[in-house]
């Protein structure tokens, strides 16, 4: 009784462990979308608002899901008059706090660590472009993520359960 | 420094705004923070250039500071900001987005919560011929805006006209650094409160409108003053000094103007335009004297016709600051001295 009992656990947790790798697989693409989306917004504040960094990250927040929501909202408030961080290190101590929160992989991670570099510290263009740049990087690993979305959700899902099938095959 | 500090004291007024040193990144805050209080109380200003020693000024003279919060003259012993430091100044005095300081750029100078004004120097962008930005900015001169409430005290009785309940054409004459504006911002502030408190002079508050090409009188920070200017006074920030004057002629009909520096052709004109439109306007000019004004071809005209009925001379001198106030035919009212109320304030 209590063998059957275990191997259903296995077998349960397996299955798990497939569902949310294959949901990783699916939200990476998304997220990666609603980030281009979130820089565009940003370049147009600054384009034709005009606002400063802390405010127009705030206003973005405000717009965004989770997990995104509380990067840049953590992002703005790091930069708050109180903390005598750099708009550089306020991006990077947010993006430490909360990447292990998204389902989104290194090579993102890269992009916004770059741009962080440069954001607020030039003229209007500059900015521009430099954000222009980042957006073209995401859209190239968003790609990439459609790609493995396609090749490993439904794989995942289904290996999680046949890993748990064969460990209770081999323990039994 | 220490001597000077002492003198002026007395008179020099609180700092209403003291918070300039927040702004500041590490170390140089700290260092600075941990002068003796007498010594921060006269800074006038603090000059931070990369890779060279950092300068204070203040009460006429001027010291490095080294690592340790002590005054040196000696350059090798000062601290010396690097890079990083310039760097992480010029992020937190534009708010994280120098794109948004493009036009300060182009004047040279970014006005901070305070109404303090940070100087920039480094190597200016070019397009057409003029200065489009400054980039790669290494020098920066914060200069510590004070505001002295009371200063205009002792000159106020005579610069209102009891018979004609207003208050008269005035000119305010000193050299730079002696406290005009400070005086200026002071007046504004009384006129436009109203003055109740001189018996039988008594004014109601008058719309005052302040022309501030410079940012310095009412050290705006997005449109909205810094300092105390009073509660019916207009300020049109940033603009041409001319261009100005007939904006708020035109739309914001203001009992009393008041303008800072004329010296221009065009300014002439426009306070000209403005006495004859029946508004007061109280200027200030750079002059040690009214014979030295009589000398500047575009101020010359209106001393010589008589526009202004008075005049308030500035004289900073080692027991304090002297105020001399002259009448229409330049003939002297009265002579006050440093140790009355009033005209005691650093510049």
């Amino acid at each position: 009784m209590l063998k059957l009992f275990g191997a259903v656990l296995i077998l349960l947790s397996g299955t798990l462990a497939g569902f949310h790798q294959a949901r990783q697989f699916a939200s990476r693409p998304k997220q990666i979308r609603e980030l281009i989306l979130a820089l565009q917004r940003l370049s147009t504040e600054i384009t034709y608002g005009f606002t400063p960094l802390p405010e127009a990250l705030r206003k973005i927040a405000d717009q965004m899901r989770e997990p995104l929501h509380t990067f840049f909202l953590n992002a703005a408030r790091e930069m708050g008059p109180a903390t005598g961080l750099t708009a550089q290190e306020s991006l990077q101590r947010s993006l430490h706090e909360n990447w292990k929160r998204t389902s989104m992989k290194a090579p993102e991670r890269e992009v916004l660590h770059q741009l962080s570099f440069t954001l607020g510290t030039s003229d209007r263009q500059d900015q521009i472009k430099h954000i222009q740049l980042a957006v073209e990087q995401l859209k190239h690993e968003e790609a990439t993520a459609r790609d493995d979305q396609a090749k490993y959700e439904k794989i995942s899902k289904s290996l999680g359960l046949l890993i748990g099938a064969l460990i209770v095959i081999l323990i039994f | 420094m220490n001597k000077l500090a002492g003198e002026r004291q007395h008179g020099g007024g609180p700092i209403t705004n003291p918070n300039w040193l927040e702004l500041l990144p590490e170390p140089v805050k700290s260092i600075l923070h941990q002068l003796p209080h007498h010594i921060l109380s006269v800074v006038e200003e603090v000059r931070i250039r990369e890779g060279r020693p950092l300068e204070i000024n203040g009460a006429g003279s001027h010291h490095y500071v080294t690592g340790q919060s002590t005054l040196t003259l000696d350059a090798d012993k000062a601290y010396k900001p690097q890079r990083e430091v310039s760097r992480r100044l010029l992020d937190l005095i534009s708010n994280h987005s120098l794109y948004t300081m493009e036009e300060e750029l182009r004047k040279g100078f970014i006005t901070i919560p305070g109404g303090h004004r940070i100087g920039l120097a480094g190597r200016t962008v070019l397009h057409a011929g003029h200065v489009e930005h400054i980039r790669d900015i290494s020098g920066f001169n914060v200069r510590i805006a004070r505001e002295v409430k009371g200063a205009a005290d002792g000159i106020l009785p005579f610069l209102i006209d009891r018979e004609g309940n207003r208050i008269r054409h005035t000119l305010l004459l000193s050299a730079p650094q002696q406290g005009k504006t400070t005086l200026l911002r002071d007046l504004a502030r009384q006129i436009s409160s109203g003055l109740p408190g001189l018996g039988k002079s008594s004014l109601p508050g008058m719309k005052v409108g302040i022309v501030d090409e410079r940012s310095e009188i009412a050290g705006c920070l997005k449109g909205v003053p810094s300092f105390d200017v009073g509660p019916r006074t207009d300020v049109m920030d940033a603009c041409p000094k001319a261009e100005g004057m007939m904006m708020m002629i035109r739309s914001m009909s203001p009992d009393v103007l008041m303008v800072d520096e004329i010296g221009r052709g065009e300014d002439a004109e426009s306070v000209t335009e403005a006495l004859h439109a029946g508004i007061t306007v109280v200027a200030t000019a750079h002059a040690g004297g009214i014979e030295e004004l009589k000398h500047r071809p575009a101020l010359a005209g209106l001393i010589e016709t008589g526009m202004f009925e008075r005049y308030v001379l500035l004289k900073r001198k080692a027991q304090g600051l002297s105020c001399r106030i002259l009448d229409q035919q330049h003939r002297p009212l009265q002579l006050q001295t440093g140790s009355q109320r009033g005209v005691n304030f650093l510049a």
